[in-house]
């Protein structure tokens, strides 16, 4: 990208904000300065509370109510929007500076149509005389933004519009006065990996299109890579490197952005060695005076926790607020040398069986009301799950996933199939299942908030599975519980706090230290990281796996995140509209031939391996289709051979005793298509 | 619909067994502990009491669906000659306060709202709060201290039934009905306030502001119609208050309506006129009600089905 | 009919609840009102000047002196004295009324709301039915039925103001434990296979105690007017009980030549209520919830 030298569009010097809380002012974001130039895509990343959401929207000249802006100029063409007054800010919002926000759902006026809310951007600024003119203004924008059939989407509420398709109405919204500054905030969170990969073309190719510079907030270092020139790394408060994007992620100078950098699990190249993490995490009173990453530092020195760092230059334009970021070495990526624990037990007998299950749902119960038809979620579903096994189950949000663990469970009851447990079939409802069973399968939860109940204490919450399962109470039970604290890496003091007393990592090896307290044999993990930072989430991670080793549990790992998934694996099922597509060891799954699901999914996922990327072949949406198909996946599939797809249920394919894949498309075929090669590194 | 049915079933079951079936012997009520058994026994049979009480109940109801609830024990006035003009003189001032009421909840709220935690809304809440702690016939009590003793504006007595004109209507009326607004009021401000304060807060709020739009269109199209749909069913059971609730203002200010009338009746335990109002009490209730969640619904697209 | 959505993610208040300067100025400002009326409930018999009920005392209608600091009434009865001795009534019967009535509603509708199916269905359908009855009609109605034997007894007051209010709390502690239930820790709990009385003993009731208490408080604000309503309209306490609400209704129309007759019994029960009313907005700010009605 073309970067002008002359004055800068955006340009942030010494920025502070404080925020009121508990009676007292804290301070979130601390002196940070950078610049943006027209037509420039600057990335802001870092981790939950680092302040970069809150740095973001004083692009736009606005604070939150309940904050200060202690020092500091946002300039805009050289006026300080944090000066102006609400007349002038209200001429230069939305006709210059226009905002994606994180959450489309409730960015969105619930009352109005989509083309209600276009419209009053267009009329509040002048733009569009006639009603005639803004309608077809509308109808441009939203074309733009390729939402099917503008016209009657212009008509609709929010509500009846998918995710992905309300997050391109509030990009038509932020596109309508064609403003010369863009502020994204997360714009891509919250939706399903294949949705965020269309977004994210569109945004690139509406920059490409319009030259709008952007400001791209995100905790996700790989969507970055993907559309920013530029990367700011937030670490509390603080903007502590800022590098064009290769040269960060090829060069991280701080030590702050070498650990996120490692923490990111790769879809590309399985990484199973102990990688150089984040540890730690620190409240804002722990922050020493000096830097405050020191304290979780492996450089730091004393000298770091006394004198704060500003940034100072590395070379060119990066820069790092690290004093030792010459001593610092760069990461040595460690080589594919994968000690792959291969899998032993796999010829024993299987510990789960799930024979063709089969789960739905009655949508209504109401006594006054006919009933309507039970919605079928999960279809003639198999697989089974050998004994310390990582099995997953990998699909967007609705594939079914989470029902299918709350059915093995036992708190829902499968419309059809069979569930063996070691060798014995059970019985479909928790009420009904021995002690022992039901002590023996564990779950874990996406949501430590919901799972936990907050009005318990740890202890109490641990303590409660060892009372029933194995009538341990007073002291016997007090020091179980502060052992399952210690094995998933908790102080034994944390048995008497309350969860929110905790952070989101911690909560969660709270739940995971319930799970393990009845001795399981499986555990049921439902997207028990989708909720965490990425740097709490690669702590988990090995956490997870060092408590496998350790105890020799399975595990039904559900999650939407393939690098996770490839990660943490063993074998692999991908699931699509409650059927299973495609099964398989990790890596045979993870390498062609791909069924066109699996395929379309990877493509989705942005890596920090790949600058650019290939034209996605991302389709559709998984909310959008409700005709019925024969092949649930025909509608969107790139590679629909033809009506046959409609009609006719695929076969089940197998290309080695343990991967198979359910696509009318012969394998010979399937194995041609192959988007991506692994990185040497 | 059908579900206000079947509540309104429920209710009529209801009044019907708590004046007819619980308090036991009527005619040894009606006619005194000295009547003798032979009178008790005519009085049952003149009145048709021996029957069973299912029986009189769908007697009962059915003579109501159509307006006739029998006669009255103490005069044998068909209930139905007594009710209506009470009624009209309760829809009368129910229909002044409401239009006190709407205007005044929505200004001091916006007002409050607006103002969040400053100067404005600590006065509405205070203001509120003393509202709040005060009974409706306190209110009433002060009301006519300060505009029928002291200025002398209003009359004392609410003599609805003797106004001919408009303003005779207007005179009698305005203190009552300033007094159930102020009450109905108390309430729902503080409903609306906070319903508005956090939809303010919200994030297609927020929105609108980064979107550069001017902040009356904010208020007016999007936060107001959102804030309401909560505070609706607040108004909803504001306006039965109204109906049912005038009770207490209607004896503060001897007013002829059917809460004087129920009262009246109370005291004298005539329960077929308990019953008829009590009735047609909770079915403007249960009527509101469903106005309510009529008026959500078309605010509130999402509450559409399809 | 909206239920108030998520009340259950109420936050703790754990150990705040023991530090007295870091709570709410509305809670503490209730609590020293509450105080200070339960003290005067307690003691006023011992100090007040006159018997309440004993008339001629002074000149009826006689203005504030040093005799009679708040005058008298119109049969010359010591309007402080019936003040501060009234207090114990008003108290009695409004927290005791709403402690029943909590109670009583609470538990009907958490079982309510965790049963489900019909049972929950008939219950609340018949409780909807009588929340449309307005209050006081439907008080006036319980009054009716029970009879001129019973007029002014506490006991049927009491039952009036719980078959009032039981059926409100219970639809709101339905709302709560059909939130709870569907919560990923009782899904645990469930998955472990513990019993139904285990999972509302631990897992619910701690979670529901925040919005009932605050439940309670909205209603004790409102159970003085409620009842005083009552004793003004004639069917609650009876004379010469020294009720607040029935001292207003004695004296109204003396309001010109002896406004301290009407004005200090209102005022006492004004305060009363503004301080419950501050109790609960302060108890709904601990338990991190803005005050509905």
């Amino acid at each position: 990208m073309s970067q002008s030298t002359d004055t800068p569009l955006i340009q942030v010097t010494n920025l502070s904000i404080d925020f009121w809380s508990h009676h007292h002012w804290t301070n979130v974001v601390r002196s940070v300065s950078f610049e943006v130039h027209a037509g420039e895509a600057m990335g802001l990343v870092g981790e939950s509370g680092c302040g970069k959401t809150t740095t973001a929207y004083t692009l736009l000249g606005y604070r939150r109510p309940n904050s200060r802006i202690r020092e500091g100029q946002v300039f805009y063409r050289g006026q300080d929007l944090l000066r102006l007054s609400g007349k002038a800010l209200q001429g230069i919002r939305g006709r210059h500076i226009s905002l994606v926000s994180q959450n489309p759902t409730t960015a969105l006026s619930p009352g109005l149509t989509i083309e209600a809310q276009i419209i009053e951007v267009l009329r509040a600024h002048n733009l569009g005389t006639s009603a005639n003119e803004q309608s077809a203004r509308t109808l441009e924008l939203l074309q733009q933004v390729q939402l099917p059939d503008p016209e009657r989407t212009a008509k609709k509420y929010p509500h009846q519009l998918s995710g992905g398709q309300q997050q391109r109405a509030v990009i038509a919204m932020a596109l309508a006065c064609k403003p010369d500054f863009l502020v994204l905030d997360e714009p891509t969170t919250g939706l399903d990996v294949t949705t965020q990969s269309q977004i994210l073309d569109l945004l690139a190719q509406l920059r490409a299109e319009q030259h709008m510079a952007m400001v791209y907030v995100t905790h996700d270092l790989g969507v970055i890579s993907l559309i920013c020139d530029r990367v700011g790394v937030m670490y509390a408060g603080e903007l502590v490197e800022t590098a064009p994007t290769r040269e960060l992620f090829t060069h991280p100078r701080h030590p702050y952005t070498r650990g996120l950098i490692t923490s990111i699990p790769s879809v590309r190249k399985p990484r199973r060695e102990k990688a150089n993490l984040l540890r730690g995490y620190l409240q804002r009173d722990q922050f020493p005076d000096g830097c405050r990453f020191a304290p979780r530092c492996d450089f730091a020195q004393e000298r770091c926790f006394m004198e704060p760092q500003s940034l100072e230059l590395v070379s060119g334009n990066h820069m790092a607020a690290c004093w030792r970021w010459g001593d610092i070495k760069l990461p040595t990526v460690a080589d594919a040398s994968v000690n792959d624990e291969q899998l032993t037990s796999l010829v024993g007998g299987s510990l789960l069986n799930v024979e063709n299950i089969s789960c739905a749902y009655d949508i209504d119960r109401s006594i006054l009301f006919a009933r309507r038809k039970p919605q079928t979620v999960v279809q003639d579903v198999s697989f089974d799950i050998h004994p310390s096994e990582t099995f997953a189950l990998v699909g967007e949000s609705g594939s079914g996933k989470s029902t299918i663990a709350r059915t093995i469970a036992g708190l829902m009851q499968p419309s059809a199939g069979i569930i063996t447990f070691e060798g014995h079939n059970i019985i479909p409802l928790v009420k009904a299942r021995t002690q022992e069973q039901r002590r023996e399968i564990q779950l874990i939860f996406q949501n430590p908030d919901a799972s936990l109940n907050p009005r318990q204490p740890v202890g109490q919450i641990i303590g409660q599975p060892l009372r029933i399962f194995f009538d341990l109470t007073g002291t016997a039970q007090r020091e179980r519980v502060e052992q399952l604290l210690q094995d998933v890496r908790l102080d034994g003091s944390y048995r008497n706090r309350y969860p929110d007393e905790l952070s989101g990592g911690e909560r969660q090896r709270v739940a995971i230290a319930r799970a393990l307290a009845a001795q399981p044999k499986l555990l049921l993990c439902d997207e028990i990281l989708s909720a965490l930072d990425v740097s709490v989430q690669a702590n988990v991670l090995e956490l997870l796996r060092g408590l496998q080793a350790k105890h020799h549990f399975a595990y039904l790992f559900i999650s939407h995140d393939l690098a996770v998934v490839r990660t943490l694996a063993h074998r692999v099922g991908v699931l699509y509209k409650g059927q299973l597509c495609e099964t398989g060891q990790v890596e045979e799954v993870f390498a062609a031939p791909y069924h066109p699901y699996t395929h379309m999914l990877f493509s989705a996922v942005p890596s920090l391996d790949s600058q650019t990327k290939s034209t996605s072949v991302v389709r559709g949406d998984i909310h959008d289709s409700h005709k019925h198909t024969a092949c649930p996946f025909a509608e969107r599939c790139p590679w629909k051979v033809g009506d046959i797809c409609d009609e006719v249920e695929p076969p089940w394919q197998p290309t080695s005793p343990t991967h198979g894949l359910r696509c009318h498309i012969p394998l010979s075929e399937l194995q041609t298509r192959e988007v991506w090669t692994e990185h040497p590194s | 619909m059908v579900l206000a049915f079947v509540t309104l079933l429920i209710v009529s079951a209801f009044i019907f067994w708590t004046t007819e079936v619980l308090p036991g012997d009527i005619a040894a009520r009606v006619l005194g502990r000295e009547s003798t058994q032979e009178a008790r026994a005519a009085f049952r049979e003149s009145r048709g009491l021996n029957r069973p009480a299912l029986e009189r109940y769908v007697s009962w109801l059915a003579g109501a669906v159509r307006g006739d609830f029998g006669s009255s024990l103490v005069n044998d006035r068909p209930i139905s000659d007594v009710v209506l003009p009470r009624m009209n003189n309760t829809i009368t001032l129910a229909i002044y306060a409401f239009a006190i009421y709407v205007p005044l909840t929505f200004l001091l709220s916006i007002l409050a709202a607006l103002y969040h935690d400053r100067l404005p809304d600590t006065i509405v809440s205070v203001f509120n709060l003393i509202g709040l702690s005060m009974p409706e016939f306190v209110i009433g009590t002060l009301l006519i201290y300060v505009f029928s003793v002291s200025l002398g504006i209003f009359p004392v007595m609410a003599q609805i039934q003797r106004a001919k004109t408009f303003s005779d209507v207007i005179r009698n009326t305005t203190l009552p009905a300033m007094t159930l607004a102020i009450v109905m009021a108390v309430y729902s401000i503080r409903m609306l306030r906070d319903s508005l304060i956090e939809v303010l807060d919200s994030e297609y709020v927020r929105m609108c502001v980064l979107k550069g739009l001017p902040r009356t269109r904010i208020i007016l199209f999007h936060a107001l119609p959102n804030a309401i749909v909560p505070a609706l069913n607040t108004m909803a059971l504001n306006l039965a208050y109204l109906i049912g609730g005038v009770v207490v203002v209607e004896q503060v200010f001897a007013f002829q309506g059917l809460g004087t009338l129920l009262v009246d009746s109370v005291a004298v335990r005539d329960s077929p006129t308990i019953e008829a109002v009590a009735l047609i009490v909770s079915a403007i209730y249960i009527a509101a009600n469903l106005f309510a969640d009529v008026m959500a619904i078309t605010l509130n697209p999402r509450l559409r089905r399809g | 009919m909206s239920t108030p959505a998520s009340v259950a993610t109420l936050p703790w208040p754990k150990k705040a609840i023991l530090n007295w300067s870091r709570l709410p100025f509305t809670l503490r400002f209730g609590t020293i009102i509450l105080s200070f009326y339960l003290l005067i409930a307690l003691t006023a018999s011992l100090w007040a000047p006159y018997d309440a009920a004993k008339t001629g005392t002074g000149r009826p209608f006689s203005s504030p002196s040093s005799d009679h600091l708040l005058g008298t009434d119109q049969l010359g009865r010591d309007i402080f004295s019936r003040v501060v001795l009234g207090a114990d009534d008003v108290l009695f019967l409004a927290l005791t009324s709403t402690l029943v009535s909590t109670i009583v509603g609470g538990v009907m509708g958490l079982m309510s709301g965790l049963l489900g199916g019909w049972i929950d269905q008939i219950i609340m359908r018949f409780f909807d039915a009588v929340i449309s009855i307005p209050f006081l009609v439907l008080a006036l109605l319980m009054i009716a039925a029970a009879g001129p034997d019973l007029s002014g007894n506490y006991w049927l007051l009491i039952l009036a103001v719980v078959v009032v209010y039981a059926p409100r709390t219970a639809r709101m502690a339905r709302a709560v434990a059909v939130d709870l239930v569907t919560r990923d820790f009782v899904t645990v709990a469930r998955a472990r296979g513990e019993s139904v009385l285990s999972i509302v003993w631990r897992e619910l009731t701690p979670n529901a105690i925040g919005v009932l208490l605050v439940e309670f408080g909205v209603r004790a604000g409102y159970a003085p007017i409620f009842i005083g309503s009552l004793s003004f309209l004639g069917f609650g306490v009876r004379p010469p009980t020294p009720e607040w609400g029935l001292m207003i209704s004695e004296n109204r129309a003396a309001i010109i030549s002896a406004p301290m007759s009407v004005l200090a019994p209102a005022a006492a029960l004004a305060v009363l209520v503004i301080g419950l009313n501050l109790l609960t907005d302060g108890l709904s700010r601990v338990f991190g919830r803005t005050n509905k009605i």
